[in-house]
C-alpha cells in the first residue's frame, strides 16, 4: 500500500490494533462473551455497565484501610478478623457495590487482611489464574498475571520480591498466599518509621498498590508503584496498514 | 440434581444480597478438622477442573483458620452446589513443598486454602 491515503474512498483499513499482541485468552474471552451475549445470558448493556464499574476502581480504599488501622487498635483487629466488614470504613461494600448485587463474579465475598509483623512479611500471588481483591485494590496489574510471577512466586520468594526491589533479612520470614480459593487477600505493611504525627491522608498516600500485593514497604515520600521493564511482545500482531 | 439444568439464574438468586460464600453458610454440617490441626494433602484425581495445586499435593501443613463453607470448585465448575464443604486455610513450610528451598530461609512458609475433601489427618 503506498504511503499516500485517499480518504475520500473506503478502502477497507482495519483500524489500528490497541495493543501489541492479543492473547489467545482474550479471544476466548471475546467468543465466550459474544456467545453469551447472543444466548441472552446477559446484554450488551449489562456488560457495558459491569466494564464501566470494574474501571472506576482502584487501590485507594484499601490504603485508606490500612492507614486507618494504624491510626486505630480497634479497627485493626476488626480488619484482621472480618475483612469484608472493615472494608465498609472505606466506602466498599463487597456484597452490593457491584452491579451484580452478589459480589464481583470470581471475586467473591470474602476479604482477609494479612496483617505484617516486624518478623513475617506477607505476599500475595493466585498461582492458577489471577484472583486479585478488585472491589478494594482495582485492577491487577499486568506482572500480577503473568504466568513468570505466578510459578516464581511460590517457590522462589525472595529471588522475585529482589527483583522488585525488596530484599529481607533472614530474620523476616515470607509468608506466600495463594489465593486459589474464594478468599481474596491483602497484605497490611507494618507503618515505616518516620510517619510520626502524620494524618490518614498522609499515610494513605505512602501504601501504594505494590505495597498492599506485598511486593514492597511503604516508606515516607514514595508514593508510587515499581517500574518494572516493559517486555516486547513475542507474537506481535501484524499491522498491513 | 436439585434445581432443573436450565436455572442459569439460580446462583444470582441464592447469592444477591448476601453474598459468596455467604449464602451456603451453615449448610456444610461438622467440620472434620479444627484449628492447628496437622493435615497432609490428598492427591485426588480431579476431572477437567481442579483449584488443588499439584505442588501441594501430598505435603503435610498445619490447619490455620476454618474460612467459610462452599461447594468445592471442583463441583461449583459444573454447577453442582449439592454438597457444600468446610474450606480450611493451611500453611505448609516451604522446605516441605520445595526440598530444595534455602536453609537460610528455613521458616518461610505458604498459606493457601482446600475444601475439606482434599485433607486427612496426618
Amino acid at each position: 500500500m503506498s504511503d499516500h491515503h485517499d480518504h475520500d474512498h473506503d478502502h477497507g483499513h482495519k483500524p489500528a490494533p490497541m495493543v501489541d499482541e492479543v492473547s489467545h485468552f482474550e479471544i476466548l474471552e471475546m467468543a465466550v462473551r459474544e456467545l453469551a451475549i447472543e444466548k441472552g445470558l446477559f446484554t450488551a448493556e449489562d456488560h457495558r455497565t459491569w466494564v464501566e464499574y470494574v474501571h472506576t476502581l482502584g487501590p485507594t480504599p484499601a490504603a485508606r484501610l490500612v492507614a486507618k488501622a494504624w491510626l486505630d487498635p480497634e479497627y485493626k483487629k476488626l480488619c484482621e478478623a472480618d475483612g469484608v466488614e472493615a472494608s465498609k470504613a472505606v466506602g466498599v461494600n463487597w456484597v452490593t457495590s457491584p452491579p451484580t448485587q452478589f459480589g464481583t463474579p470470581s471475586d467473591y465475598c470474602n476479604l482477609r487482611v494479612l496483617v505484617d509483623t516486624p518478623t513475617v512479611k506477607h505476599v500475595v500471588v493466585c498461582s492458577l489464574c489471577s484472583c486479585y481483591p478488585r472491589p478494594i485494590l482495582g485492577q491487577s496489574p499486568e506482572w500480577y498475571r503473568t504466568p513468570n510471577y505466578r510459578r516464581r512466586l511460590v517457590r522462589w520468594p525472595r529471588q522475585v520480591l529482589t527483583e522488585f526491589g525488596l530484599q529481607l533479612p533472614s530474620e523476616v520470614t515470607i509468608r506466600v498466599a495463594d489465593s486459589n480459593q474464594k478468599t481474596r487477600y491483602i497484605v497490611m505493611p507494618g507503618r515505616p518509621e518516620g510517619t510520626e504525627g502524620w494524618t490518614e491522608d498522609q499515610l494513605t498516600e505512602i501504601v501504594t498498590r505494590d505495597c498492599l500485593i506485598g511486593v514492597a514497604v511503604p516508606k515516607p515520600g514514595i508514593t508510587t508503584n515499581v517500574k518494572l521493564p516493559v517486555r516486547k511482545a513475542i507474537h506481535p500482531v501484524h499491522h498491513d496498514h | 440434581m436439585s434445581k432443573p439444568h436450565y436455572d442459569r439464574e439460580h446462583h444470582a438468586k441464592i447469592a444477591s444480597g448476601i453474598g459468596d460464600p455467604q449464602c451456603f453458610r451453615g449448610k456444610a454440617g461438622e467440620a472434620k478438622f479444627k484449628e492447628g490441626e496437622r493435615v497432609r494433602i490428598r492427591d485426588l484425581p480431579d476431572i477437567f477442573y481442579t483449584r488443588t495445586m499439584l505442588y501441594t499435593r501430598g505435603a503435610v501443613g498445619t490447619v490455620t483458620k476454618l474460612v467459610y463453607e462452599s461447594p468445592a470448585a471442583e463441583d461449583e465448575a459444573f454447577g453442582n452446589e449439592d454438597h457444600p464443604e468446610w474450606f480450611y486455610s493451611v500453611v505448609f513450610m516451604q522446605k516441605d513443598l520445595w526440598p530444595e528451598y534455602s536453609d537460610t530461609y528455613a521458616n518461610d512458609t505458604l498459606e493457601t486454602e482446600f475444601p475439606e475433601r482434599y485433607l486427612e489427618r496426618a
